[in-house]
């Protein structure tokens, strides 16, 4: 009785030690026999004895276990004397100092493709030959003439910006540039770019058009980049607009807010005339149709062309013209010798006159 | 005397085979006795003796009779004492845990 209340409440060590070892040999078991039911199925199924290869072929891929080798039994810094050819300057170099030099030769990565396209630049001039390098004249030549053309432009309307900071003989600077367009040495163009910024010269005609019939486009002193705010935006005038608009896409092209009339007239002048006509427009804003066939005859004797109208209104004119516009009437004038900067043209002034 | 023994042994045997079953603690054991046996190579001893077995009664002939006669007593005998006493250990704490119950 005293036995088997001990055995029901709980079991002694000796007891549990030997629970303990049955269910020990009954997992071991267990493992034994799954063992033997996986390997009599690979015995079946024939692929027991697939990974056992003959004891030659083994003894060829055993592994090599010496100092100074490594498990293939081959000497192990080997590789250190190891060159690769370079595939861009068929150089032998390290392999430990391939991929750097690699980068470096092909131009990957920032400084690198500065470096690189150093290189290449220099080597192919040290290659050309002189014909190669009249081609370069001419490729330059159209490059030169496109830009001196629009420097032109750039002048005559810098000189409606910047009055302070030019000298009163740039215009006539700037006008005998233009007609000697051919002969102008290489520099110039190099100036241009330099003035203008690198900004629009990525654009194709194309997106500067739309560029400029959507935003406002005034290329800033400081950035040299285009405003991008809207057509209408306040921190630049609309004279600034004009003027870059006329810089970029040629006189001929219809501006927003200048009356068509002004466009007849100027069509009719030779195309000089026309722009510098053009960039007196744009000096004096919001022309009235009205005044816009007098203010031409004295652009032209401005420009000692126009001789037709009479001398009280020209006279009349000119004073009122080159109070606005001194800078552009100047162009060709020398009877101005000092430019003015142009007031704000306001309507009245030009009621008054008529 | 002896025989009410014997059965009060085997219910508690019963009792704790079944309490063995029920937490998951056999399939544990299990588990974990297969990857230690594994893991000490006792896998690949017992396959190299299988092959001698198999190659002294030829292929076609072998049954998983013989294979359990053959490897079961050196399967026993090739445990490592540590994989065995970790194993042990496990079941003494699990029976502490429940032979209250």
């Amino acid at each position: 009785m005293k036995m088997e209340e001990m055995s029901l409440s709980g079991l002694d060590n000796s007891k549990l030690e030997a629970i303990a070892q049955e269910i020990y040999a009954d997992l071991v078991e267990d493992s034994c026999l799954g063992f033997c039911f996986e390997v009599h199925r690979a015995v079946k199924c024939g692929y027991f004895f697939l990974d056992d290869t003959d004891p030659d072929s083994m003894k060829d891929f055993e592994i090599v276990d010496q100092p100074g080798l490594d498990i293939f039994g081959q000497v192990f810094n080997q590789w250190k004397s190891k060159e690769c050819v370079c595939p861009n300057c068929s150089r032998s170099i390290a392999a430990s100092r391939f991929a750097p030099h690699l980068e470096k030769c092909l131009g990957m990565g920032r400084n690198s493709s500065r470096i690189a396209n150093r290189r290449i630049a220099n080597s192919n001039n040290m290659n050309k030959s002189e014909s190669d390098q009249e081609d370069n004249d001419d490729i330059n030549d159209n490059d030169w003439s496109y830009g001196s053309e629009k420097k032109a432009k750039k002048r005559k309307s810098d000189k409606l910006w910047y009055l302070p900071f030019q000298n009163p003989n740039s215009p006539r600077r700037s006008k005998s540039l233009k007609h000697k367009n051919g002969e102008l040495s290489n520099s110039d163009p190099f100036k241009y770019n330099n003035s203008t910024g690198i900004s629009y010269e990525t654009l194709g005609p194309d997106e500067l058009r739309n560029l400029l019939t959507t935003q406002c486009g005034v290329i800033s002193e400081h950035t040299k980049k285009m405003c991008t705010r809207s057509l209408r935006c306040p921190q630049h005038t609309d004279e600034q607009r004009r003027a870059v608009r006329i810089y970029f896409l040629g006189p001929s092209v219809v501006l927003p807010e200048v009356e068509s009339s002004l466009d007849n007239d100027s069509f009719d002048m030779t195309d000089s005339q026309a722009l510098i006509s053009r960039l007196q427009w744009d000096g004096s804003s919001d022309l009235s149709p009205s005044d816009s066939g007098s203010s031409k005859t004295s652009e032209n004797q401005g420009w000692g062309l126009g001789t037709n109208s009479s001398e009280s209104r020209k006279t009349k004119k000119k004073k009122s013209h080159l109070s606005l516009v001194g800078t552009a009437s100047s162009l060709g004038s020398n009877k101005k010798k000092k430019p003015k900067p142009p007031a704000p043209p306001t309507p009245s002034i030009y009621d008054d006159i008529n | 005397m002896v025989v009410s023994k014997m059965n009060k042994d085997a219910q508690m045997r019963a009792a704790i085979n079944q309490k063995l079953i029920e937490t998951g603690e056999r399939e544990r054991l299990k588990e974990l006795l297969r990857a230690k046996l594994i893991e000490c190579g006792w896998k690949d001893q017992l396959k190299a003796h299988c092959k001698e077995v198999i190659k002294e009664k030829g292929l076609e002939h072998v049954t998983v009779d013989d294979l359990v006669a053959e490897i079961t007593p050196k399967g026993r005998a090739l445990v490592p004492d540590s994989v065995k006493k970790e194993l042990l250990q496990r079941i003494r704490t699990f029976l502490a845990q429940h032979a209250s119950l």
